[in-house]
Formats: C-alpha cells, structure tokens, sequence
C-alpha cells in the first residue's frame, strides 16, 4: 500500500529543485539531459505502478509511451489539428492500447505476463516500424510544442520547457499517488498479495487489472508527450522494449514501489549514462552490471534502500509507538 | 580460427556451455528462488553485459560463416533443388528432438528432471540431487544454444543483434506452446514458422502483425498455452 511519508515528500522536493537548478544554472546540454530525465522518471511511474503495486511487471511501456507520442503527432503534424486536442487523442490512444493489452493479459502472471507485453510491445513497435505513411523506419518531424504565448510562456525556450516538464512530471507523480492512495489503488494491491482472496471478496481482478493498465498508460502518455514535443520528431525507436527495459531498470535502480524511487532512478540512470559515455561506448554492459548488483543486493533500490534504512532507524527510536505499515518489497 | 565448419559446430556449444557454466555458479543458482522479475532483471543485465561483450571482441558488423563444403550444394528431393544445408538443419533439428524427447520421456534422468521440477522438495526428499540436476540442464540449454547459433550462422550470418532478434519470436513460441512442454515448443514453432513464411508471401501487408496477433488469441483463449506442461 502506498503512503506518502515525509522522507518521500522531502526527497521528491529535493529531486525536482535539483533538477529546476541543473536546468537553470547548466547550459542547452544541461536542459536536454533534464528533460531525457523528464522523460524516463514519468515512464519509470507509470511501469512502478503496474510492476510495483499490481505486481505486473509490464515490458511494453516504451510502446505505451510511443502510441501517444505517435498518436498525438499524426493528428497535430499529419492531419493539421490543433495540438491540445491532438495530444488528448494521443493519451486516449495510449489509454485504449494499454487497457487492450492489460484485458488480453489480464489472466497471465509472472513470467507469462513479462513475455505477453513484450510481445504486444513489439507488435505495436513493428506496426509504425513498416508503416510507409510514417516513415516506417525514419519516423517524422514537423510536430510543434503548445503554443502557451497568451500566458507568457514561450515553449520553444528550452528553458521553460523544461519547467514545464518538471511540473508535469510533479501532476504525474501526484496523480498516481492520489490513485495509490484510493480505494482503486489498495483493491490492486491487494491483487498483486493475493488475487485469490480478492476474487473471493467479490472484486472482478481481471478487469481491475486492466483499468490499472489503462491508467498507468495514461501516465506513459503524459512521457510520450513530452517526448514528442522536446525533440519535434519521432520514430519507432520509442516504442522498441528496450525503452521498456530502461524503464524497469530505472525503476529497480530507485526503489520498486516508492514513486520517490523511479524519479531517483531515471535521474542515476541517465547522468550514469552521459558520464560513462564520454569515456566509452560500452556504456551497456556498465548498467547491466549495476542492475545485476542491485539485484543481488536485495532488490530494494537507492531509494528503497534508504527508506529501509530510515525506518529501522525510526523505529529503534520510538519502540513503543505503533510501526510504519510494511512497504512493498 | 580454423575455419573449419565441423569445429566450431563442435567447440561453439562446449564454450557457451562453459560460459553457461560460471553463470549458473555465479548467478542463476541464487536466482532459481528470486522470482521471475528478478531472474528477468538479472537476465536484462546479463544481456546488456554480454551484447557489449561481443561487440568489443568482434565489432559491430556482421560476420558470415562458410556452411561446410559437403553441404554446400543442392539436393534433388521429390522433385524440387533444396539446399542440403537447410536438410541438414531440419535433419538436425529432429534428431534433437528426437532426442530430448527419449531422454525426457524414455530414460531415469528424464523422470527425475521432470520429478525435480514438479515438487522440488519431494524430489530432494527421495534422494535426487535437485542442484545438481538443474545444473546439468542448465548446461545441456546452453550447449543446444550454441548449437542454435552454430546453425544459424551460415544462413543468417553472426550479428551482435541476432541474440534479441531472435528472442521474441523464440518468447512467442514459448508462450503460444506452453511453458514447460517440449511438445508446445514444438508445436508452437511449426505454427509460428509457417505462419511468418506464408503470411509473407501472402498477406505480406499484414504478416508483421499476424503472429502477435495469434499470440493474442491463444493468450485469451489459453492462457496457460495450446500444450501446456502437465501438473
């Protein structure tokens, strides 16, 4: 079950005012990074809430993030309609893809589910990766930001864009916890502990599971979005499960079932990335090798890890008082 | 390098199978409990350190690999030039088939493989050395990868990408034949392969999404897969 603690509320703040700081006091560069990290944590949130808290460990969110991103680009740049409406089709398209996908797999578990959405990932990869219209391999430009001038805020400045990401990425985070919290956020919970028991109080598990599907292609939409928007161009390249696998990497790196834990990841993740890479280009086997690790050493995560910590260290304290609610492992 | 066909089909699964080895020592012993998103991540991490492995070792472009010279040419068979390669490979294929089946189905260590998977503690309770058997096919997995990869590469030449091009289809197959059944791999990849052959010569426009769409259908009208393993 989800709670928001003061160590998550605190740790939140301090990742996004790092973030607004790197952006603002660090070059062009510095502001791509930030939005690559934009980008990954709000993709890292939508798989923790499915891997985390339904126990649907899903390998086709990079495709979920990609059928907005191309959903929202085909109505603005393709068929000339205006961008807010084009990205809301965007995030109903991902919305309609990732209910679909978790109404088909809704009766598979465990390693049957991982293989299922890799699969349906792929075939969604595979459907813009032939498709002529689209650019098949290339993909296509021409897709402009939200034009926000009559509130004063020019998109095109890398700048605030990224600010604009960063509070998008904070609705996102806040949206997902409000849900966590809801009666729909424990019932799911209580299906990844024990689906049998759930069933036998009545709840309809398979159509639960595929609502929180739907939902956490919502929060990938929102990614895809901004994907779309920041480098006006898109390509399969989004959808391919290795997009996917980043995602569960960055979510396992911060801490599974935190929220906190993916925006600590995906920022790790793609500063590890841009530090490794100006020395090599193996920069692969770098990651492999700390997602090994981090599994080996309990799979709690930095984040997790310190939350562990933390809570031994509060409860030593204050023995007599009741203790924390057991987190998500 | 010899450049010897028959050698590296001979020496290629014995040193997957020793690679497979140290990681089964290493790794996958701890792994055998953690769960499947563990064993997944664990995998992950292993592919992202080996597919930089081998681009390091032998760079980014394809290699092609020279089928031994008995098997270059065609044969005649019911009329029609096939090239004894591809027979060579269908043969092989079989015969493995052939094997494994008789190991599993025929032989003592075929049923306290399957006893051990089965009920694990059961099997360990009456004396079979459940570790030990799992390591050892472990083992024979990886040697009959190599032996895959061997076979593979005269016709598809060796690519640093060919491990996660074949990984999907290889996933699919699995899961639309049933996991834990050779009969379902079996079944699954005949399925599969006719349906990628046929669909692109005669719905090419739709053949890319055909057998995902199969998969779809099995996966709601059989979850558990067409064959599923008994038990």
């Amino acid at each position: 079950m989800f709670y928001q603690t003061k160590l998550r509320s605190i740790t939140l703040i301090a990742a996004l005012i790092f973030l607004a700081c790197y952006a603002s006091f660090g070059s062009y560069f510095a502001r791509e990074i930030v939005v690559e990290i934009i980008i990954l944590a709000i993709l890292a949130i939508s798989l923790d809430l499915c891997a985390g808290f339904g126990g649907m460990v899903s390998l086709c969110h990079g495709a979920m993030m990609g059928v907005a991103a191309y959903g929202f680009a085909i109505m603005s740049a393709k068929l000339g309609w205006p961008l807010f409406p084009s990205a809301l089709i965007g995030l109903f398209a991902a919305v309609v893809f990732s209910g679909l996908v978790g109404w088909v797999t809704s009766r598979t578990n465990g390693i049957f589910f991982i293989m299922a959405t890799l699969a349906f990932g792929q075939m969604a990869y595979t459907f813009f990766f032939k498709s002529r219209w689209l650019g098949g391999d290339d993909g296509f430009g021409g897709i402009s930001r939200f034009d926000l001038n009559m509130i004063g805020l020019e998109t095109n400045d890398s700048l605030v864009f990224t600010y604009i990401g960063l509070v998008i990425l904070l609705l996102a985070y806040g949206l997902t916890a409000i849900v966590m919290r809801s009666g729909f956020g424990r019932t799911l919970s209580g299906i990844h502990v024990n689906e049998d028991r759930m069933k036998a109080l009545g709840v309809n598990t398979a159509a639960h599971r595929a609502k929180a599907m739907a939902f956490s292609g919502f929060i990938a939409g929102l990614a895809g979005i901004i994907a779309a928007q920041h480098t006006l161009y898109i390509s399969p390249e989004l959808l391919i499960w290795t997009t996917s696998g980043e995602a569960l990497i960055v979510v396992i790196l911060g801490g599974l079932g935190t929220l906190v834990g993916p925006i600590i990841g995906a920022i790790l993740l793609v500063l590890m990335k841009h530090e490794i890479s100006n020395y090599t280009d193996y920069w692969h086997a770098f990651i492999g090798l700390v997602l090994i690790f981090t599994v080996l050493a309990g799979g709690r995560g930095v984040f997790g890890q310190i939350e562990y910590w933390f809570n031994k260290l509060t409860q030593k304290h204050q023995s007599t008082t009741k203790p924390h609610g057991d987190d998500h492992a | 390098m010899t450049g010897s066909f028959w050698a590296a089909f001979f020496l290629a699964p014995m040193f997957v199978t020793l690679i497979g080895a140290v990681l089964y020592f290493t790794l996958i012993d701890r792994m055998r409990t953690a769960g499947p998103m563990n064993q997944v991540l664990v995998t992950f991490g292993l592919i992202f350190v080996f597919l930089d492995l081998v681009r390091m070792g032998w760079g980014d472009i394809a290699l092609g690999l020279d089928g031994p010279a008995s098997l270059s040419g065609t044969t005649r068979l019911l009329g029609v030039d096939y090239p004894a390669y591809r027979l060579f490979i269908i043969a092989l294929g079989l015969g493995v088939m052939a094997t494994m089946w008789l190991v599993l189905a025929r032989t003592q260590i075929g049923a306290m493989i399957r006893a051990s998977v089965e009920n694990t503690n059961m099997a360990a309770a009456l004396g079979i050395n459940v570790s030990k058997l799992f390591f050892l096919v472990f083992c024979f997995g990886c040697a009959l990868a190599g032996l895959a990869g061997v076979a593979a590469a005269p016709i598809l030449s060796a690519t640093t990408t060919m491990g996660i091009t074949i990984l999907i289809p290889t996933l699919i197959v699995v899961v639309i034949g049933g996991l834990g059944s050779l009969e379902g791999a079996i079944v699954g990849s005949v399925i599969i392969g006719f349906m990628e052959t046929f669909g692109a010569v005669m719905i090419p426009s739709f053949s890319a999404v055909l057998t995902y769409a199969l998969l779809a259908v099995v996966l709601i009208w059989r979850p558990q897969g067409l064959i599923p393993a008994r038990g």
